[in-house]
């Protein structure tokens, strides 16, 4: 996958407001059919990064490329390769979803007979010619999502796509995401829903204060925090053993937690048997993202 | 390009704008065209001339007086030369009839009505994407900022001139049941002096119709700065409240001051200064000295221009926050 060009790539995004850095030294590559999660806290950036690779505002440092096109020299040809979702999915309320969809073909080109096309996409046919002011949250954010699909992009970028829908909502939007993939789209996701991400996303970032802390799969991320719990008798003793044999570990209640593999648990246990202490359980644990996401941004959101 | 086009006039015929500035035309018009009617009923049996002559011993009456400032003055100075021109051609002067009332709504609502509902249309033609959130679409989508601006430009100028090619039009349908239809060819002055002394050799004598297209041509000019300036005033506003407002505040001061302080003379090279073109054509003295027809007309093209170059040097560099 990684052999492939990126669909788009951020290069060193940074933005500067006043003497706040909001955004610092992002880097990052999408590659053709993955989903891609930005995964950061209220307040980290997200929105801001995504304000960038859009070309809504102007990045004080580096430079995003889509599709081989730099956006801020070949915006038109950059911009027919995206589309997009910021923040919330605000549409002409004035106006029905049909006319909303020609609006934005227009801009773009395309026959109006697209609407229909992207409409049955992400099922709204039925509503299209209500006013867009009488649509739920979940109606507007897939007529978004239908508005984003004009002209075939290679690209899409979501803000929160599951922001504010119920769990059938977010199961629908999450099968929509992976199909639109499947088509071989690349998907930039950005979410504070660590669930969603883990779910549907084939890599992630995680950014917090602007800055990108960890990268990679989601696989690998999760695996790179392998963990042994070892279930004990006496956790003092078993304490003790561990240092003995130089093996870093935490402690909590009747439990111990080294960072070892599993290979590596077999003569430790045997020692701590040797040693009188009692193994109730010793099991793997994998960390949730959920539990990286907090280790990695300390638990605290900016706002 | 037409596409936007397309696009934006749909957007401002949806947001109701038009409508409501043609509700406003009719409702005006309504009013002053009975006013007009009643003043026809009252005239029917009394003596234009003997009328006329009254009104000029009433302005000299003013004239006399010694407290009238000096812009008033020059102006009551102009109206008796006018009205004195009228009895020695023996021309009966403002006989209300339809195509009167049309040629005289280009003077009347040229420096006050016309500008407002032009900035009722343009005022949130940018800042209400911004309330919506919508400015985040248009302006991800693959064009270029630019060209969304002129057609945001060209949609207001060609709703600017809708709105005073209805202003005349409904002028004439509304008025026609109260006042006599015809009357296009009859003669007309304008030109009359603007510095205080008569000076006859400046007279033109025109057909009612001519001169209204000259009126309603300079007025047509006058809208387009307008809405140039209205276009600036909704990329720098966030809401349209707020671009509205600025635009009657201007308005209003404008003509504030040129009745307030007609000594700073400044103040001529406000925009709204040169606003009632048709009133100057018509023989209506500018506020200030050395207010000519030539200087009204480049004045507002200077703030027309400044204001477009404005607008779009902000629309297209600013950065576009939630
Ligand atoms: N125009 C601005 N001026 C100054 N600071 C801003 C501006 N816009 C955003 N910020 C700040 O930048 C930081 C990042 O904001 P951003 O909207 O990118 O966060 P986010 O990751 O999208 O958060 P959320 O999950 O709440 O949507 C915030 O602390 C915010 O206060
Ligand atoms: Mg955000």
């Amino acid at each position: 996958m990684t052999s492939a060009a990126p669909a788009l790539s951020a290069h060193e995004l940074t933005k500067v407001i006043g003497r706040r850095t909001i955004v610092d030294r992002v880097s990052f590559d999408l590659f053709p059919g993955e989903v891609f999660g930005f995964l950061g806290p209220n307040g980290a950036g997200k929105t801001t990064t995504i304000r960038m690779l859009v070309g809504l505002i102007r990045p004080t440092e580096g430079a995003v490329t889509i599709c081989g096109h730099d956006i801020r020299h070949q915006f038109e040809e950059a911009m027919r390769c995206v589309g997009c979702i910021v923040e919330t999915p605000d549409l002409y309320r004035f106006m029905t979803g049909r006319e909303n969809l020609e609006h934005f073909a227009r801009m773009l080109g395309v026959k109006s007979s697209e609407t229909d096309r992207v409409a049955d996409r992400v099922g709204m046919l039925h509503r299209l010619d209500q006013r867009v002011g009488t649509y739920s949250l979940g109606m507007r954010q897939r007529l978004g999502i239908a508005q984003a699909l004009l002209g075939r992009p290679r690209v899409m970028i979501l803000d929160e796509p599951a922001n504010g829908l119920d769990p059938a909502g977010i199961r629908e939007m999450r099968e929509l995401i992976r199909g639109l993939a499947a088509d071989g789209m690349s998907i930039f996701v950005s979410s504070h829903l660590l669930a969603e991400i883990e779910l549907m996303c084939d890599r992630v970032a995680i950014i917090h204060h602007g800055q990108i802390l960890r990268a990679g799969t989601v696989r690998n991320l999760i695996a790179s925090q392998r963990a042994m719990e070892f279930h004990v008798g006496d956790v003092d003793r078993a304490g003790s053993v561990f240092t003995q044999r130089g093996v870093a570990f935490e402690k909590d209640h009747d439990r111990l937690f080294a960072a070892i593999d599993e290979a590596d648990a077999a003569p430790l246990i045997a020692e701590l048997v040797r040693n009188d202490v009692e193994v109730f359980s010793a099991r793997p644990r994998l960390q949730t993202l959920e539990e990286m996401f907090l280790d990695a941004t300390g638990g605290e959101s900016v706002d | 390009m037409l596409n936007l086009i397309h696009n934006e006039t749909l957007k401002l015929l949806r947001r109701r704008r038009f409508a409501v500035v043609i509700g406003i035309l009719v409702a005006i018009l309504a009013i002053v065209s009975y006013g007009q009617y009643r003043q026809l009923k009252n005239q029917v049996n009394r003596n234009w001339r003997a009328d006329t002559q009254q009104r000029i011993a009433h302005f000299e009456n003013n004239l006399r007086r010694a407290n009238t400032n000096a812009s008033w003055a020059r102006s009551l100075r102009a109206e008796i030369n006018r009205l004195q021109f009228y009895l020695d051609h023996d021309i009966e002067p403002n006989k209300p009839t339809a195509p009167m009332f049309v040629r005289g709504f280009a003077n009347v609502a040229g420096f006050l009505l016309l500008p407002l509902l032009v900035s009722v249309l343009g005022s949130d033609i940018v800042s209400a994407e911004h309330a919506e959130g919508t400015d985040k679409l248009l302006m991800t989508r693959p064009v270029r900022r630019w060209k969304i601006l002129t057609s945001k430009l060209a949609t207001l100028w060609i709703f600017s001139t809708l709105t005073l090619f209805s202003g005349g039009v409904l002028a004439f349908v509304i008025s026609s049941p109260f006042l006599p239809a015809r009357g296009w060819a009859a003669p007309t002055f304008s030109g009359f002096a603007t510095t205080g002394t008569f000076r006859p050799e400046l007279v033109r004598q025109l057909p009612l119709w001519k001169d209204a297209l000259i009126a309603y041509g300079l007025e047509w000019y006058a809208l387009l700065t307008v809405a140039s300036i209205a276009l600036l005033l909704s990329v720098v506003f966030r809401s349209s409240a707020g671009a509205i407002g600025t635009m009657l505040a201007s308005l209003i001061a404008g003509t504030i001051l040129t009745r307030l302080s007609p000594d700073w003379t400044a103040a001529k090279y406000l925009f709204v200064s040169a606003l009632p073109l048709a009133d100057y054509y018509t023989g209506e003295p500018p506020p200030y000295d050395g207010m000519t027809m030539a200087f009204c007309i480049t004045l507002l093209g200077v703030w027309a221009i400044a204001a477009i170059i404005a607008a779009y040097a902000i629309f297209t560099r600013k950065d576009v926050f939630g």
